[in-house]
């Protein structure tokens, strides 16, 4: 792979996660169970058009949801104040 | 100059350093930093006596300043500095949204204002009590009243409030109210007389850059602030005057960078006041934070259309949610945390 690349894949994946973490401060402040929530992620994924697997984001949001289930941990870590 | 003592140099012998040099007639300032002892050294070194201070052992490094400021420059403090508004961190890290309407315009509105800044995930509530005006026929604020106004409505919502302060004199209403912040406008950059009395409050002052004002005569007066009592400074860029008409100001993102450089104060944008138009602050608001901005101050109100100062700039609350929402993006990407 091309430095150049490989370097900007790494910086994609250092802002993914820059997301994810900041997404599960977030989330920890919210109620999980909050229907108009999940109708938020299934109107995203009704739009999305690729190229990234549309069959994938499903469980990619509920993996992502996963990580964010112990929000005493995210507090812990800085998510709510 | 600035010197960098070793970590852990016992305070005795920082302070003979200091009484050397006092001793010859040149004054110096002890930082708060408890990373390592610092000195700002005021007055001009002669030769003989930099040379001494260079082999001296204790001294780790020797820095050079910008002109005759110390307290706000970089070497000043090992690391940015925090300047704490009630429970609000403002500082390297962080990323806070100050929010609310140009004016205190009655009790009833400023609580449904409160509410909106509140509801869109500002920390620290604004709002002016007494208006620098360009037209002495326009809306001058309620003054007093609207101090208290503001107050009730930042302890109401759990914010901190900050509110421009236009003359010495009304100090003591702020203080009486418990204002957490003193805002200095961009008028009144450079009223020296105005900032020394301000500082000996020692409240936390969030200072404007003046209209027409350098970088350089912008950290003069957060120096004039630190030295006479007020250390807790956040610089505020609200756009400068320039040859361009189409826009109320020019917004200058340039500064960020450098000041990152030159300063260790934090530093918040003020998109609003630099373009005048609510529908093209989002895109500055989230350039701001992207740039590397520590926050945002922006105008909003339930009904802009209504508003008695600034309406053209007024976010509705659609419109201010989505700039706190771009914000947390943006410090997430930026590498920053947004405020909780």
């Amino acid at each position: 792979m091309q430095p150049a690349l490989r370097h900007q894949l790494a910086h994609l994946d250092r802002t993914l996660l820059a997301l994810l973490n900041e997404r599960a401060r977030l989330l920890a402040q919210v109620d999980l169970d909050d229907p108009g929530r999940r109708a938020m992620v299934d109107d995203l994924l009704r739009r999305h058009d690729g190229p990234f697997d549309a069959g994938a984001l499903a469980p990619l949001f509920e993996v992502i949801d996963q990580g964010c289930e112990d929000r005493d941990a995210v507090r812990a870590a800085g998510g709510a104040r | 100059m600035i010197l960098h003592f070793e970590k852990g140099t016992a305070n005795d012998q920082v302070q003979s350093v200091r009484d050397r040099l006092e001793g010859e007639g040149i004054r110096t300032l002890l930082s708060t930093e408890t990373a390592r002892p610092i000195v700002g050294v005021v007055d001009k070194v002669p030769e003989a006596l930099q040379a001494e201070l260079r082999s001296d052992r204790r001294i780790e490094a020797i820095h050079a300043c910008r002109g005759d400021r110390r307290m706000v420059e970089r070497p000043y403090r090992e690391a940015p500095m925090t300047v704490k508004v009630g429970k609000v961190e403002i500082g390297p890290g962080k990323c806070v949204v100050m929010a609310g309407p140009c004016s205190v315009e009655g009790r009833e509105i400023m609580m449904e204002a409160a509410r909106l800044a509140k509801d869109a995930g500002a920390h620290v509530l604004r709002g002016g009590a007494y208006k620098p005006r360009t037209s002495p026929y326009t809306f001058q604020g309620f003054g007093v009243e609207g101090l208290a106004q503001l107050k009730e409505a930042g302890e109401h919502f759990d914010m901190p409030v900050v509110t421009e302060i236009m003359d010495a004199s009304h100090l003591p209403a702020f203080v009486d109210h418990d204002i957490d912040m003193l805002q200095i406008g961009a008028r009144n950059m450079q009223n020296f007389t105005m900032l020394k009395a301000i500082a000996a409050s020692g409240i936390p002052v969030l200072l404007k850059r003046a209209l027409s004002g350098t970088v350089d005569e912008w950290l003069y007066s957060a120096e004039y602030l630190s030295a006479f009592g007020s250390p807790q400074v956040v610089l505020c860029e609200r756009g400068i005057r320039t040859y361009e008409k189409a826009t109320r100001n020019t917004l200058d993102l340039t500064v960020l960078p450098l000041l990152r450089e030159w300063t260790h104060l934090p530093i918040i944008v003020d998109p609003a006041h630099a373009v005048g138009v609510a529908r093209y602050i989002r895109p500055l608001a989230a350039a701001s934070v992207a740039a590397g901005a520590d926050g945002l101050i922006v105008e909003a109100h339930p009904r802009p259309e209504e508003a008695r100062s600034d309406k053209d700039q007024a976010l509705l609350p659609n419109e201010l949610a989505a700039i706190v929402a771009d914000a947390r993006v943006q410090a997430a990407v930026a590498g920053r945390q947004f405020h909780a």
